[in-house]
């Protein structure tokens, strides 16, 4: 009897010590986060962070300074991570300016990667083959684009104050392949019928004259009263050319690329009808390539 | 026992609990990651001059006075050694803002 009432008498001392100590450490005295890296914030802080980055680099078109500012949310994927916000606030209806930001970003960053591992394109500029690889080196622009960012980077991430002013600007600023403007033609123009996927969607696909699909092409879609702009490349799991806008049945659209071009009009939701008679709205698939 | 509850939920508390998901908010970034805040800030006001929408992103690191803010972020940049580009644009924001709210900088005779 005794005994057992001794250890009853343990398990409330313990009980009544872990109520006190609960209640310090999470009442009293609880943990304050102080002094953190931007990769601690919580996810909609480092939306408006990713966002603010995405605003200053539109303004300064900084892409080396951009990359380092990213690397500190370290996020997996920072252009997937800028395409899904960028999709994420456009349909949240957050501010075109900083939705469109964040889209300029993804796509400067997709095209500088692109940039990086396409195969050098100065075959017919490169030196002759007798000349060093030293001196090969200066002269290929791709090996020269590449060792500046990654420097900054590291160099940021390690220092204990990061500088962006001496760190980033020191460095030469991205030298991101000036590409001419693309001409694109409506190559190919479907209606699709899928139950499945339930959303009234033109779906557009660019793609370049080498058959590789092409991100960062901007279409401006009309309709009486309203206006919108889109991008290829936002949503890279569909494809770095792919972008879709979700129409509403009953309205024409009049599609065009914002570089110029045919605009595509008369554009509507498909109707369409399932086995057992029912009705529903189909997708429109325009393709795009270089005439 | 009781020393032992004591010691067991502390250490809960202290260090399980933060490890799970907390809202962290970016007015407790260290003082180098505010000022680039500032800067991006700064940036951003020096292509467009949308004051508005310069203060409103300030607002993104806490509820102090943005004046104040822009002043640490500038004198941090200052001992720092940022670039002369780098403070003219935060200076550039940080006159539009005082500007804007003299009442606030104005001391009061």
């Amino acid at each position: 009897m005794n005994q057992s009432r001794g250890s009853l008498y343990l398990l409330t001392g313990f009980l009544l010590g872990l109520g006190i100590g609960l209640i310090y450490s999470l009442v009293i005295q609880p943990v304050r986060y102080t002094d953190i890296a931007p990769a601690m914030l919580d996810p909609a802080a480092k939306d408006r962070y990713r966002a603010l980055i995405a605003i200053a680099y539109n303004a300064d078109r900084d892409l080396v300074r951009a990359r380092a500012r990213l690397a500190l949310l370290k996020d997996d994927d920072p252009y997937r991570s800028l395409a899904e916000q960028a999709q994420r606030w456009l349909a949240e209806g957050k501010p075109f300016e900083e939705s469109r930001a964040l889209g300029l970003l993804a796509i400067s960053l997709a095209q500088a990667q692109a940039t990086i591992l396409a195969p050098p394109t100065s075959i017919i500029n490169s030196p002759p083959k007798t000349q060093s690889a030293t001196q090969a080196s200066e002269i290929n622009p791709i090996e020269i684009t590449v060792t500046p960012k990654l420097t900054s980077q590291l160099t940021l991430t390690g220092s204990e104050y990061p500088n962006p002013s001496q760190e980033l600007l020191s460095s030469p600023s991205p030298q991101v392949t000036p590409t001419a403007p693309l001409h694109f033609q409506l190559s190919k123009r479907d209606s699709v019928c899928d139950p499945t996927i339930g959303q009234n969607l033109i779906q557009v696909y660019t793609w370049d004259a080498t058959g590789a699909e092409l991100s960062g092409v901007e279409f401006i879609i009309n309709w009486q009263g309203g206006e919108n702009h889109f991008f290829t490349g936002l949503k890279p799991e569909k494809g770095k050319g792919y972008a879709d806008f979700t129409m509403t049945p009953g309205i024409l659209y009049t599609l065009r690329l914002a570089s110029g071009g045919e605009p595509v009009m008369d554009l509507s939701s498909p109707s369409c009808t399932t086995a057992s008679g029912e009705k529903y709205w189909g997708i429109l698939v325009l393709e795009f390539s270089p005439p | 026992m009781m020393g032992l509850g004591i010691a067991a939920s502390l250490a809960y508390g202290w260090y399980l609990a933060p490890n799970q998901k907390v809202n962290i908010q970016p007015d407790n970034l260290r003082i180098d990651y505010k000022s680039d805040v500032v800067l991006m800030v700064a940036e951003a006001y020096h292509a467009d001059h949308n004051l508005a929408s310069a203060i409103t992103r300030i607002s993104l690191l806490g509820n102090t006075q943005p004046v104040d803010t822009i002043q640490k972020a500038i004198l941090f940049a200052e001992q720092q050694g940022y670039s002369d580009l780098d403070l003219q644009m935060m200076r550039e924001l940080l006159a539009a803002v005082q500007e804007l709210t003299p009442l606030i900088t104005t001391p009061i005779p």
